[in-house]
Order: structure tokens, then C-alpha cells, then sequence
């Protein structure tokens, strides 16, 4: 399409030519070979016309002593430019002739050849620079979100949703933009259409009334009566007499809540919900059993150490007068009792 | 037939943002961090607080949890006081979409058990500290028969009366389906939003769902329609979301497009509204969480999308 009307300008400008005159100025060769690149495109047209073009071309006297190579693709209009190849020839260097006379006498373009003789390379290598840089970025892009691997910690850094200075703890607070206004959403001219993360889509209003609104609130409250159980009662159980069967829900029997064994009555559950301070209910109850139950054992263990305390047993001993086999014996009694007080206690403590 | 308008009206011009202000904890009160909005424009809350929203679809898998993520983490970011509440029972998803499963120690059953405090049952989000979670059971306990639905309102009545405050919204998910875990869920509510997808099935579900709200007292009820596809409607392979809003006669709170980016903040456990560059879904729930705040519904919907004009300068890499 672009070397179409390229070639259609030229050939508004190819009837400009004629009324501007020719040139006055030398053209260098290089100039010449990047003009023939678009002579070229004059052959797009040819393919459609191939006959009827040549034979406008050639009416026109004026040549340059050039030569057009032909590089046209449709083997039809192959065949027909090379059956006039010989009679075009002659046409085609009138038009290129035509074409380099009109391209030099306009101001601009003598300015710019004025100025920059020296530098058409440059522009050349400027402009064949940028579409290759554009090419390659639009392939590198292209290659790079294949190639990325999805899920590692630069995949995230670069979808947001990890900020590499979150964890250094130099993160700024992030700032988040009006859902409405904002670079991702644009409305079209005319509300018609809405721009949104690079998408075009259009709009169409909204047609619901209020009256559409409560004629399908009259359907539902005919077609669905409902009423908010507030019984519920495992499979099999039996309902109680003064119970609106509306307001029963049968639970199945392998259904969570039809399982459920508690204790908890609903008050305390509800006292439990409204506690703002100090520790849980449970958690309480179940450190005072244990304090309790400490407390406990503890007693115990100082009745227990009351009755075999040997010492006090010793004093209660009434004094009397005895032989050294008596002491002896006396000894070694104390000696077995004291053992025995051990184990005693020892049992105690293991209990 | 007035212009169509895709955007709640807003008066209000921008003027320039404020400095991003910085967490402070004082050793009386926590101050919520306040997210720093690039057009300090921020959404005028409507209606009584607590607003207290039960988020249902009758039918399973149409996007209950993902939008209660979503539309509750773009509250909290809008600066609101949010409590979320995953009051599906025997399932529980919403810990895992917003990445807090890890930190879920104590639920509601442990709270009427006596195990622990409310307060110690409410998940604090690290990343915006006015949006907390708190689940209602672990999947192997279980709720006593008969009082889950008192039990939820006890759960409202304090949080309302909490010492740092009352929430401004208490987001309920509710499960899948119409029977107990239903029932409980919707028990304290005032408002619904309902989240269909353009089919049938969906359809015919949310209309029973919708008329059971509404047996129950529940009037203010809006639409969220998911998982839409331009290019089915366009082809006449899924319903449009006027055709759906015809069917149900409901107001529309948003209009979710299909976005891959669902799955993978799913798996990941980030919300789709944290990223950044935002994408087309995220864009489209912090849009409904807007209209929530200000209980405004759609007054144009998105149709089908259109092919993108590219100017002459486009394959330089625009």
C-alpha cells in the first residue's frame, strides 16, 4: 500500500515536472541509485496496468540516457514488459528523466541538496540505522517474554509484585493511581470507546430501568418463597411439636455440622466473642484445673512427708535405759526405719 | 437517552498529591497506613459503617474469593478499615489468594471455644495494615449446629464496638451453594454482591440465589459479571453482559474481562490489584471497588473489542 501511493505521488509529481522545468544542477550518482529504488515502486502499478502504464509513460519525449531494471513479480505483467521492454525503454528514461527534473527544482529540496551534499551518506546510515534499531527492539522484545523464565524473582520484580527494596528496607510507598484517570484508561472522543491496558473496546449504555428492576423482583418473591430456618436437626431426629416446618433445616448426617459434639453453651460462646482483654476462657480454665490440681499434689506430698519424718518420730520416743546390744539394735532399727522412710517418700514423689 | 457513562461521576477535581505518609505506631493506637493515590483522589464512602457486604454467586467456581481478595484489598488500599471474612466452612480459599495461609493460627471455632481473643483470630495484612482476615474454621473443625449464623453476628456486633474502632466495611465470602454454610454467611448482612459468569448454569443460580436474598431482607444487591470474553460475544458464543443484566434485572457493579493473571496471582498469593503496571482485571476491581464505596453501579458497559489504530510511528517499537 505505502509503494502504491508513493507511486501515486510520483506521478501527481511527474505532472508537476512539467509545468516546473528542468533542472539546473548536476545530481550525484548516488542520489541517482537511491531515486531508482523508488522508480521501482512505479512497477507496482504496473502490475496491475502493466500496458496501459507503459504506453502514458511513453508518450512523454523527454529521456535521460538510463536504464530501468525490471523487478517485477506478477509473471503476467512480466510477460507484457518484456513484449514492450524494447518500446518502454526508451518511455522510462523520459519518466526518470522527468521524475530527477521535478525532485530538483523543488526549493526544499535544493535547499536540503544545497546543504547537505556532502551528507547524504550520513542520512542514509542515519535512516537505515533507525529502522534496524526498531527491528531488533521489536524482536528482542518479542524473544525476551518467551525466553524470561516465568516465576524467578526478576520475573517478579518486573510484573510488581516484589519490590527488590522491600526486603533492604529502602522501599518508597508505593503509589497507586485513580482507577479512572490514569495513563492505562482513556476514554474516546464521544464516550464510545475505552482504551484500557492498550486495548480498544467499545461502550454501550446501559438499558435497565427501574421498572424492568422491580418487575423481576415481583417474579422472584413469586417464584421462590423462603423462610430463614432457625432449627436445625440431624437426620432422623424428631421435630418439635411448636416448630414451623419452614423454619427446619435437616442436616445429613455425614455433614460437618451434624457431627459436631460441643459442650459450649451459647452464652459462653457469645461471652467468649465479646472478649476484648486478658486471656481466653478456655485457656484460663485450663491453667486454674492445672493450678488446682498442682495445688493438690502438693498437699499431698506434705502429709506425706509429715508422717515418716524419723526426727520428730525420735522426740515422741519415750527415754529409757538399755544395754550396748539394745543401743545396737536401737541403731540399726533407725537405721532400717530411715530406709524405709526413703523409699516411702521416694514412692510419694513418683506417685 | 442520557450519554453513556463507563465512569461514576466524580466532581471533585485533582489537586496535588500529598507526600507519601509514613507507618507510625504509636504505643496507644495503630494508625492504618494510607495508600498515596498519584491524583489524591479518593472515593466518598457512602451509607452507614460498618457496611456490611456478603459476596455470593449461588453456583461454585465463578470467582466468589477472588473477587473478595481483590475488591477488599482495593478498599484498604482506597484507605478504608476492612475486615474480611472467609466464611466458607468446610473450604477454606481466601488465606490463600492473599498469601496469609502461613499466618492463619486461630479461627472463629477456636475463638467460641475460648482458645483465644477475636483479636488474636484477625490476621493483619503486612502490606496494608487496615485489611485483616479471619476465617471461621480450619478444615477439620468444625461449628456447632444451630448457632452459625448468631455466631457471625456476634463477630459483627465486635468488631463494632473494638477499641481501634469499628471497621468501615466487613466483607463476607460465602460459600458455594444455598443451604447452612449460605445461611450463616448472609445472616448479618445488609448488602450483596453477586458474581456470575455469562452462562446458564451460572445464571440460573444466581437468579435462585438473588431470590433468597431477598426473601431474607437483603435489597441492595449489585452485579458482578466474570470472566467475560469479547471475542466469544462478538462471535455470539457467550452471552453479552447486557443480555446477562437483562436476565437477572440486577445493577451492575463491574464487568470483569478473562485474565490469565488471575491463575498466576492465585498461585501466587498476590491479589491482582497490587501490580504493577495494573492489568485489565485488576483495573476492572479497583473500578467495582470504587463503585462499592460510593454505591454507584455502571451506566456503560464494555461490548467487544475494537482493533487499535497504530500510527505511522508504531513499528519503531510503540
Amino acid at each position: 500500500m505505502a509503494s502504491i501511493d508513493s507511486s501515486l505521488q510520483f506521478n501527481s509529481l511527474c505532472n508537476l515536472q512539467s509545468s516546473i522545468g528542468r533542472p539546473k544542477l548536476q545530481i550525484p550518482s548516488t542520489l541517482v541509485l537511491f531515486r531508482r529504488r523508488h522508480k521501482n515502486l512505479n512497477w507496482v502499478q504496473l502490475e496491475t496496468n502493466p500496458s496501459f502504464v507503459c504506453k502514458s509513460i511513453g508518450d512523454d519525449p523527454s529521456t535521460p540516457d538510463e536504464e530501468v531494471q525490471n523487478t517485477q513479480n506478477d509473471d503476467d505483467a512480466e510477460v507484457d514488459v518484456t513484449t514492450t521492454q524494447s518500446s518502454t525503454a526508451h518511455d522510462s528514461e523520459s519518466s526518470i528523466s522527468r521524475f530527477r527534473s521535478m525532485i530538483t527544482t523543488l526549493p526544499p529540496v535544493i535547499f536540503v541538496v544545497n546543504k547537505c551534499s556532502g551528507n547524504s551518506i550520513w542520512i542514509g546510515i542515519g535512516i537505515v540505522a533507525t529502522v534496524l534499531v526498531a527491528s531488533i527492539r521489536a524482536y528482542a522484545i518479542r524473544n525476551s517474554s518467551d525466553n524470561r523464565p516465568a516465576g524467578s524473582v526478576a520475573d517478579l520484580v518486573r510484573r510488581g509484585q516484589l519490590r527488590s527494596g522491600d526486603r533492604r528496607g529502602i522501599s518508597k510507598a508505593l503509589n497507586y493511581e485513580d482507577p479512572f484517570n490514569n495513563p492505562f484508561v482513556k476514554l474516546g472522543k464521544g464516550s464510545s470507546t475505552v482504551e484500557m491496558c492498550g486495548k480498544v473496546y467499545k461502550l454501550a449504555p446501559v438499558t435497565l430501568t427501574e421498572r424492568e428492576q422491580t418487575i423481576h423482583q415481583k417474579r422472584r418473591s413469586r417464584a421462590y418463597q423462603w423462610k430463614r430456618p432457625t432449627v436445625f436437626l440431624k437426620e432422623g431426629d424428631s421435630m418439635p411439636p411448636d416448630v414451623d416446618p419452614d423454619t427446619v433445616r435437616w442436616i445429613p448426617a455425614n455433614h460437618p455440622f451434624a457431627t459436631t459434639v460441643s459442650d459450649i453453651d451459647q452464652d459462653l460462646a457469645q461471652n467468649n466473642v465479646y472478649q476484648k482483654q486478658g486471656v481466653p476462657f478456655r485457656i484460663r480454665a485450663e491453667h486454674e484445673a492445672m493450678q488446682k490440681k498442682l495445688e493438690a499434689l502438693q498437699n499431698e506430698e506434705k502429709l506425706n512427708n509429715l508422717g515418716i519424718d524419723s526426727e520428730n518420730a525420735r522426740d515422741f520416743q519415750r527415754p529409757y535405759k538399755f544395754s550396748g546390744k539394745l543401743e545396737d539394735e536401737n541403731v540399726q532399727k533407725s537405721s532400717q526405719e530411715n530406709h524405709t522412710g526413703n523409699s516411702s517418700s521416694e514412692k510419694t514423689d513418683k506417685s | 437517552m442520557a450519554s453513556p457513562r463507563l465512569f461514576s461521576t466524580c466532581h471533585q477535581p485533582p489537586f496535588l498529591p500529598p507526600s507519601p505518609q509514613r507507618f507510625v505506631k504509636s504505643p496507644a493506637k495503630r494508625r492504618p497506613i494510607r495508600s498515596a493515590l498519584q491524583f489524591n483522589r479518593k472515593p466518598q464512602l457512602a451509607g452507614e459503617t460498618p457496611r456490611i457486604v456478603v459476596i455470593t454467586s449461588g453456583k461454585g467456581g465463578v470467582g466468589k474469593t477472588t473477587t473478595t481478595a481483590n475488591v477488599g484489598l482495593s478498599l484498604a488500599r482506597y484507605g478504608f478499615s476492612v475486615v474480611a471474612i472467609d466464611a466458607d466452612i468446610g473450604l477454606r480459599n481466601l488465606d490463600l489468594l492473599l498469601g496469609l495461609e502461613n499466618r492463619v493460627n486461630y479461627t472463629v471455632v477456636e475463638v467460641l471455644n475460648g482458645d483465644c481473643r477475636l483479636d488474636q483470630a484477625l490476621v493483619r495484612d503486612k502490606r496494608w495494615s487496615n485489611f485483616e482476615l479471619l476465617c471461621i474454621s480450619k478444615p477439620r473443625s468444625k461449628l456447632p449446629i444451630g448457632f452459625g449464623g448468631k455466631a457471625l453476628e456476634w463477630l459483627v456486633e465486635a468488631l463494632k464496638s473494638r477499641p481501634e474502632g469499628s471497621p468501615d466495611f466487613i466483607i463476607i465470602d460465602c460459600p458455594a451453594g444455598i443451604d447452612a454454610g449460605f445461611i450463616t454467611a448472609i445472616t448479618p448482612a445488609n448488602e450483596a454482591v453477586l458474581v456470575t459468569t455469562p452462562d446458564i448454569t451460572a445464571l440460573r443460580d444466581a437468579d435462585r440465589v438473588i431470590g433468597l436474598l431477598e426473601c431474607d431482607g437483603i435489597r441492595d444487591i449489585k452485579m458482578v459479571v466474570n470472566r467475560v470474553r469479547t471475542d466469544m460475544i462478538r462471535g455470539e458464543d457467550m452471552m453479552s453482559v447486557l443480555d446477562v443484566q437483562e436476565m437477572l434485572g440486577l445493577s451492575l457493579l463491574g464487568v470483569i474481562p478473562e485474565d490469565s493473571e488471575v491463575i498466576r496471582s492465585t498461585n501466587r498469593g498476590f491479589p491482582l490489584v497490587l501490580n504493577k503496571p495494573p492489568t485489565l482485571a485488576g483495573l476492572a476491581f479497583e473500578q467495582a471497588a470504587w463503585r462499592l464505596v460510593e454505591q454507584d453501579s455502571m451506566k456503560a458497559v464494555v461490548v467487544e473489542e475494537e482493533p487499535k489504530k497504530r500510527g505511522f510511528f508504531s513499528f519503531f517499537g510503540g
